[in-house]
């Protein structure tokens, strides 16, 4: 691996002669977590001063809060009352929900710089430390890195701040105290350290106190005592609270696997009734989806819907568009149409997104190929179609495997290979049959018989005089069944009282003994 | 002395604000046609339909206007070519579509809803809505947006706006406008929009008017009806070539073709064997 740096080493320089660190981390520390994670998918909200409750009611308190909230004089383990005394103050409650789902977007969004990262959140803090050793080539130095790390966060709604470093805890520390990017450079752990105060290190309430009553406030204070004599007094532990004091901690590295699971969870603070809202937040979770699929060079290959209702049922619906895509417009498009033809019944108190990855998709078209509809497009056509007439009303025909006159089921239509479905399909065209055109539901007709001959017929305007029967053509099936069917069908060449001729398919229902008229041959 | 193509140039530079490329030709456009699928038809159209415009095919019930609309969808599916039909009164019969050699794959089928309790019937051959309450605009309303949107979607070869069951009344009550813009964009996407209806509706929009008419069933047995006669004339043809080709006819030409039944026929024997 030296030999292979040594190329680059000497074509700049300056750097000749400097060796990799064998370590490297980067942590990235993102500060109130909950009104963060509840801000990301409400941008409107970041303008406001807004604290976070946790806890059960009545003895609920603020807990997270973001920076406009602090001008406002807010302040964290505030009750209820005090910050409801606070003019403009927006309280929202804390939802585990939403953030577990944001911890998982900002773990997935860091390891796209390192595939090892290890979690060390603490309190009401996300937290989590890469191992970037060797990511140089890749990312360029450990500054353009953190930039490049901070630019991905922002892009996934999150406000963190970095620390680089050689040692693990110092990179910790350092991110938990400092704010915008920090690169500690080898060796000077001790000095990047020294200014801290104490309480960075999380002590207990005695040795804290003790640390107090010594006069000890900085970690440069605390690294300059005597081993020996810190052991003396405050035990073995105090050799680690030494050794993050200076920098010198070592810590086994437990990379974690970070879940790639293409889900955004927002719930309401008040139920959401009007689609247009709910669009506006479906809106940027799709941005952050196709955000995340794309940094995978995925793309989406569905959406589901999930909502909770206040009603207390649950909300479902499947959007599968005809290719996978990341067109974020176009899914838009998609959902908006979807919820529009399947409107929830109650108000909204929670909005799920969740997406199955896809491969993106390529079609190559053929130079002679004839034209078909663009997928995308033909996608937003259909489900326009779906809101005019109905979500069974549109689709491809199929004829289904059954001797029962008039069957078929719709499915969904696609366009997939013409090329091969005009192959694996039909035969040529052959010459032209009559074709029936169904009245649906068939109407009944009252018919005159001759010698079992139908000679006449009227339906509830006029007669017909049946001009040439033919039949009876006898079907019937399925009798182990409540869709069983017994007919009789006649073709009919009829004349009406003002001479004009028809022909027209006539059936008996043999179980019910009813005549009806099925379709007429055009 | 200035050459005769410098002269013409001059002369169309000067007339240019009144007659404007005065000596140039007018380019002469050369209208596609798509075979119906019927050797009678095709010849009576010079080719077949027109690719890109409106064409109607009119004529009461049991005239041959969904066997003829068939068989061209038959022919644009067997060439790959995707196809729509927007179902007014929810007729469609995919039996006969698939025993016309329509590929049901490559149709897009929309049947409009059928609201309350709307029941067709016959009155002089035409099909009638029974009651004047009970009349089929929101029908008539999804399949003319229906139609609309699939022709500016684009990429449909075909696409039929079946208004056969709608009463003549009722369809000619669409107002031109939307026939016109139905026109512009059948001709921007090269989607070919037949129109099947009782009576033309389209008016001036239309390129070709197909009027079809019943002749006589065929029956050699007398048990079977093994098929129809049915007869075809061209009500109307917007284009130049069609006009001269017409010119000096009394009466439009006319076509004669047939639609066997026999192969349902043999199938409801099978039927009724296997019943």
């Amino acid at each position: 691996m030296v030999g292979n740096c040594r190329g680059p080493e000497k074509r700049r320089g300056p750097e000749r002669g400097k060796r990799m660190s064998p370590e490297l981390y980067a942590c990235v520390y993102v500060g109130e977590f909950p009104a963060q994670a509840l801000l990301r998918l409400n941008p409107e909200l970041a303008t406001q001063p807004v604290a976070v409750l946790d806890g059960r009611p009545p003895l609920q308190t603020v807990c997270s809060l973001n920076r406009l909230a602090r001008l406002t004089g807010a302040s964290l383990g505030m009750t209820r009352l005090e910050a409801e005394s606070i003019y403009g103050l927006r309280l929202i409650a804390r939802s585990p929900e939403t953030e577990a789902a944001a911890r998982a977007v900002l773990f997935e969004s860091a390891a796209q710089f390192s595939p090892r990262l290890e979690d060390v959140s603490q309190q009401t803090a996300c937290s989590c430390v890469l191992d970037i050793a060797g990511t140089e080539r890749l990312f360029g130095p450990p500054e353009t890195l953190a930039r490049n790390l901070r630019a991905a966060l922002a892009t996934a709604g999150f406000h963190a701040s970095f620390a680089v470093s050689a040692n693990f805890h110092t990179a910790r520390l350092k991110a938990a105290a400092a704010r915008g990017i920090t690169v500690i450079p080898p060796q000077q752990e001790s000095a990047a350290l020294g200014k801290l105060p104490l309480a960075v290190l999380g002590l207990a309430e005695d040795p804290a106190e003790t640390f107090a009553i010594w006069g000890i406030r900085t970690l440069a204070e605390l690294a300059a005592l005597p081993e020996s004599d810190l052991v003396a007094r405050l035990g073995p532990q105090a050799v680690d609270w030494r050794k993050l004091a200076l920098g010198t901690h070592s810590h086994a590295f437990q990379p974690i696997e970070a879940d790639f699971s293409l889900e955004e969870f927002c719930a309401f603070e008040t139920p959401v009734e009007q689609i247009d809202s709910l669009l506006f937040i479906g809106a940027r979770m799709i941005d952050c989806l196709a955000t995340r699929a794309s940094a995978r060079a995925l793309s989406l290959a569905s959406l589901i819907v999930e909502m909770q209702l206040e009603s207390g049922h649950a909300y479902q619906r499947t959007i599968r568009p005809a290719l996978a895509t990341i067109d974020r417009k176009f899914l838009l498009k998609l959902l908006q149409l979807e919820i529009a033809a399947h409107p929830p019944q109650a108000a909204v108190l929670s909005l799920t997104l969740s997406a199955q990855a896809g491969q993106s998709s390529k079609v190559q078209l053929g130079l002679f190929a004839p034209q078909t509809p663009e997928p995308s497009r033909l996608d937003v056509t259909i489900a326009r179609l779906k809101a005019i007439a109905g979500d069974d009303r549109v689709g491809s025909p199929v004829l289904e495997d059954t001797h029962r006159p008039g069957s078929f089921r719709m499915e969904s239509f696609s366009i997939a290979n013409p090329s091969s479905a005009g192959k694996l399909g039909e035969s040529e065209p052959a010459h032209p049959r009559m074709a029936l055109r169904r009245v649906r539901p068939p109407a009944p007709v009252r018919v005159q018989l001759d010698t079992l001959r139908p000679v006449a017929f009227r339906d509830p305007e006029q007669c017909f005089k049946v001009a040439a029967a033919y039949g009876p053509w006898r079907t019937s099936g399925c009798w182990w069944s409540t869709e069983a069917w017994n007919t009789e069908e006649w073709d009919v060449l009829a004349e009406s009282s003002g001479g004009a001729s028809v022909a027209c398919l006539l059936v008996r229902d043999c179980t019910r003994n009813q005549w009806q008229l099925e379709a007429f041959y055009d | 002395m200035p050459s005769a193509s410098a002269l013409r140039l001059q002369i169309e530079h000067t007339l240019e604000r009144r007659f404007p490329a005065a000596f140039s030709p007018v380019p002469r456009t050369i209208s596609e046609t798509a075979t119906t699928g019927i050797p009678e038809v095709d010849r009576l159209l010079d080719g077949g339909l027109p690719v890109g415009a409106i064409s109607e095919i009119t004529g009461p019930v049991s005239s041959g206007r969904t066997s003829l609309a068939l068989a061209y969808l038959a022919a644009r599916t067997h060439e790959d070519c995707v196809c729509a039909w927007v179902d007014a009164s929810d007729a469609f019969d995919s039996e006969s579509a698939a025993a016309n050699g329509v590929a049901l794959r490559q149709l897009l089928w929309v049947r409009c809803k059928n609201r309350g309790s709307q029941r067709q019937v016959l009155v002089d051959g035409v099909v009638k809505n029974p009651s004047p309450t009970d009349k089929p605009w929101a029908r008539l309303d999804q399949a003319l947006r229906a139609t609309d949107l699939l022709l500016q979607a684009g990429g449909f070869s075909a696409l039929v706006l079946d208004l056969g069951s709608t009463a003549p009344e009722h369809s000619a009550r669409i107002p031109l406008a939307t026939w016109f813009r139905f026109r512009q964009a059948a001709d921007r996407t090269r989607c070919s929009l037949l129109v099947l209806a009782q009576q033309p509706v389209a008016q001036s929009s239309a390129a070709v008017v197909l009027e079809c008419a019943h002749l006589n069933a065929q029956s050699p047995s007398q048990t079977v009806l093994a098929g129809c006669e049915y007869q075809v004339r061209t009500g109307r043809v917007a284009s130049a070539a069609k006009t001269l080709h017409l010119a000096g006819q009394r009466k439009p030409p006319g076509s004669v073709w047939s639609a066997t039944a026999a192969a349902q026929r043999s199938a409801a024997a099978q039927r009724e064997v296997s019943a």
